[in-house]
């Protein structure tokens, strides 16, 4: 559960598999949400989805709506398990901090070849105030959506009022929530961010990307370091799987030197990069 | 209540409103329960299909009523884009044998095989105004609301005229009128295609104290409207009474409207035209279904993901030895 350094292969494991689960579980059953979403617009017909091969489920109003049911179960069931699972364990480590929105501008001018990147924790503040959209994001879509299914299943008189609100806080979080997907793929296209890519399919990311780019999160795991099981590599000692240990010490006083940590890694990287 | 008439609905109405001490206004009606939603009977044991008139009389009332309420679609109505799938019946205003926009009640006439001759039975058909109307609750706009008086309305302000309602309800009952409505607005080509109209049972009389016009319209005392008990009970009456029978009771889960008939809907079924326009007397099994796995384990989920995470986080605890502190959360 812990994030680990495996020098030999170079890497270091930036995710649990129970995380790469939750991930992918709201990132899944989040597509097919979104596309049954969509389909619960009268415009599987009108647009020819039908007509597609293997779409002609797309016209049936009960269908979609099925599939979107069985989709927001998991859906639901990932975000509430990741909220009270991360919550009780302390794993804070997504969440935005004071100075992220400002220091936020600062990276995305680094991304224009405007100054350097500062060095970042296991999280860019970005990611962190990214994090804290999608939740709200996802919060009203659930909200709103409960609602909705409540009254289809059991109130079909709720209020007018109440009915109204849920549906217009659905539609408009829905379109938030597509723009909010593509914004979070499209920053995985800007080349720094790259070698995160594989963090999010393999849970492990290369050892001297991290080091250069997120010495802050390193320098809390070798601060703590202990033997791997392997004996091949070490374990930070209470670093959980989300970095919130690790970066609630290192915030907490004892940040080290950037420069000292990253050191001349960090020079021969960015010569490879540019 | 034995015997429900025009009068004596008035009265109940009253009384509803005396008990409540409100005024039966949209916003009031909204925080009232099932207790005052209404039911209509449709006896068609009394209806004769208006013969001696040109248009049945509860038709020509309700068509009055839409005539004042539908505007003029823009001349010429955007093409749509990719289909064109245009439907105005801004130029058939005067179709009376089968729904459409301006005719949102229509009498369908059964020509029953009986004993070597004929037996005619005459049925208004309009919406339902079902207990769980699904034109309503997957309206994906909430353009069409069922209120706590039963009626089940489309809000031509609201409304992009996809169709979603017709194509949901059993019996396909809303029918469209393109050009006209929001969608005009918006993306007249890509998105929308008009207004879904319907009955709406006069919705806004009902909230005024006063009843549909196709009842007060009605010469023979064919429909009576009442509290929803009253009304089955009043229509269980007459069945047993007369040995008749009943459609609407249970279709679809349970409807606002239940039709008396001499014969049996399924012979009436039989004969009756049916096709776009003309609904059906098949029996409905409701959609989508009460309580359904789905929808219920959608309302679990929160519950069950909270279960999960509260179970997995106690034993990562006891797994890693971890004693949680006061000041280790950074949340």
């Amino acid at each position: 559960m812990t994030d680990h350094v495996s020098e030999g292969k170079n890497l270091v494991r930036r995710h649990s598999v129970l995380e790469l689960v939750e991930h992918w579980a709201i990132a899944l059953s989040g597509l097919l949400l979104i596309l049954t979403g969509l389909l619960e617009l009268p415009i599987g017909k009108r647009y020819y989805v039908t007509e597609i091969p293997g779409f002609s489920w797309s016209g049936d109003f009960y269908t979609t709506l099925t599939i979107h049911y069985i989709a927001a179960v998991v859906f639901i069931v990932a975000a509430f398990f990741h909220v009270f699972y991360h919550g009780l364990l302390g794993e804070g480590g997504m969440l935005p901090r004071r100075g992220d929105l400002k220091e936020s501008v600062g990276v995305i001018k680094t991304f224009f070849g405007k100054g350097d990147e500062p060095p970042f924790e296991k999280y860019l503040p970005e990611q962190r105030l990214a994090y804290a959209g999608m939740a709200v994001i996802i919060a009203m879509l659930i909200i709103s959506g409960l609602v909705k299914t409540y009254k289809n299943l059991l109130d079909p008189q709720l209020s007018h009022t109440v009915t109204m609100a849920a549906t217009w806080i659905h539609n408009i979080f829905f379109v938030l929530f597509v723009a909010a997907v593509i914004a979070h793929i499209a920053a995985l296209v800007i080349k720094p961010n790259r070698p995160m890519i594989r963090g999010i399919f393999t849970g492990t990311v290369r050892l001297d990307y991290a080091r250069r780019r997120h010495p802050l999160w390193m320098a809390g795991l070798e601060r703590t370091k202990t033997p791997s099981a392997d004996g091949r590599g070490w374990v930070g000692g209470e670093v959980a799987g989300s970095g919130a240990g690790a970066d609630g010490n290192v915030s907490s006083g004892e940040k080290p030197d950037p420069e000292h940590v990253a050191g001349s890694e960090r020079a021969n990287d960015k010569k490879e990069e540019s | 209540m034995s015997r429900l008439t025009r009068r004596n609905f008035l009265q109940v109405s009253a009384g509803l409103v005396a008990l409540s001490g409100v005024a039966a206004t949209p916003s009031t009606a909204e925080t009232s329960l099932d207790e005052e939603t209404l039911a209509t009977l449709i006896d068609c044991t009394r209806c004769d299909g208006c013969v001696d008139y040109d248009v049945p009389l509860c038709v020509a009332a309700c068509r009055e009523r839409a005539l004042s309420r539908i505007p003029d679609p823009v001349n010429p109505i955007p093409p749509l884009f990719p289909r064109g799938m245009i439907e105005d019946w801004s130029t058939r205003k005067d179709v009376y044998d089968r729904l459409t926009p301006y005719t949102q009640l229509f009498v369908q006439r059964a020509d029953i095989p009986e004993d070597g001759g004929i037996r005619t039975v005459y049925l208004p058909r309009r919406c339902m105004h079902c207990d769980n109307p699904p034109c309503a609750t997957l309206c994906p706009f909430t353009a069409n609301h069922k209120y706590p008086d039963g009626s089940v309305v489309i809000d031509p302000d609201l409304c992009f005229g996809g169709a979603k309602c017709r194509s949901v309800c059993p019996w396909s009952i809303p029918q469209r009128q393109s050009g006209v409505g929001i969608y005009l607005e918006i993306m007249p080509t890509l998105a929308g295609n008009g207004v879904m109209f319907k009955c709406d049972l006069c919705h806004d009389r009902l909230l005024n104290k006063q009843l549909p016009l196709c009842v007060e319209a009605c010469p023979r005392d064919a429909m009576v409207i009442g509290l929803r008990r009253d009304i089955i009970k009043e229509a269980e009456r007459r069945a047993a009474a007369t040995g008749g029978y009943l459609y609407g009771l249970t279709e679809n889960g349970g409807t606002g409207t239940i039709y008396l008939s001499p014969v049996p809907f399924e012979e009436i079924n039989k004969v009756v035209e049916k096709g776009p326009g003309r609904p059906h007397f098949d029996k409905v099994s409701r959609r989508p279904a009460r309580a359904s796995l789905m929808e219920t384990s959608v309302l679990m989920s929160p519950v069950i993901g909270m279960g999960a995470g509260l179970t997995a986080a106690m034993l990562a605890v006891r797994n890693r030895g971890i004693k949680k502190g006061g000041g280790e959360s950074d949340d």
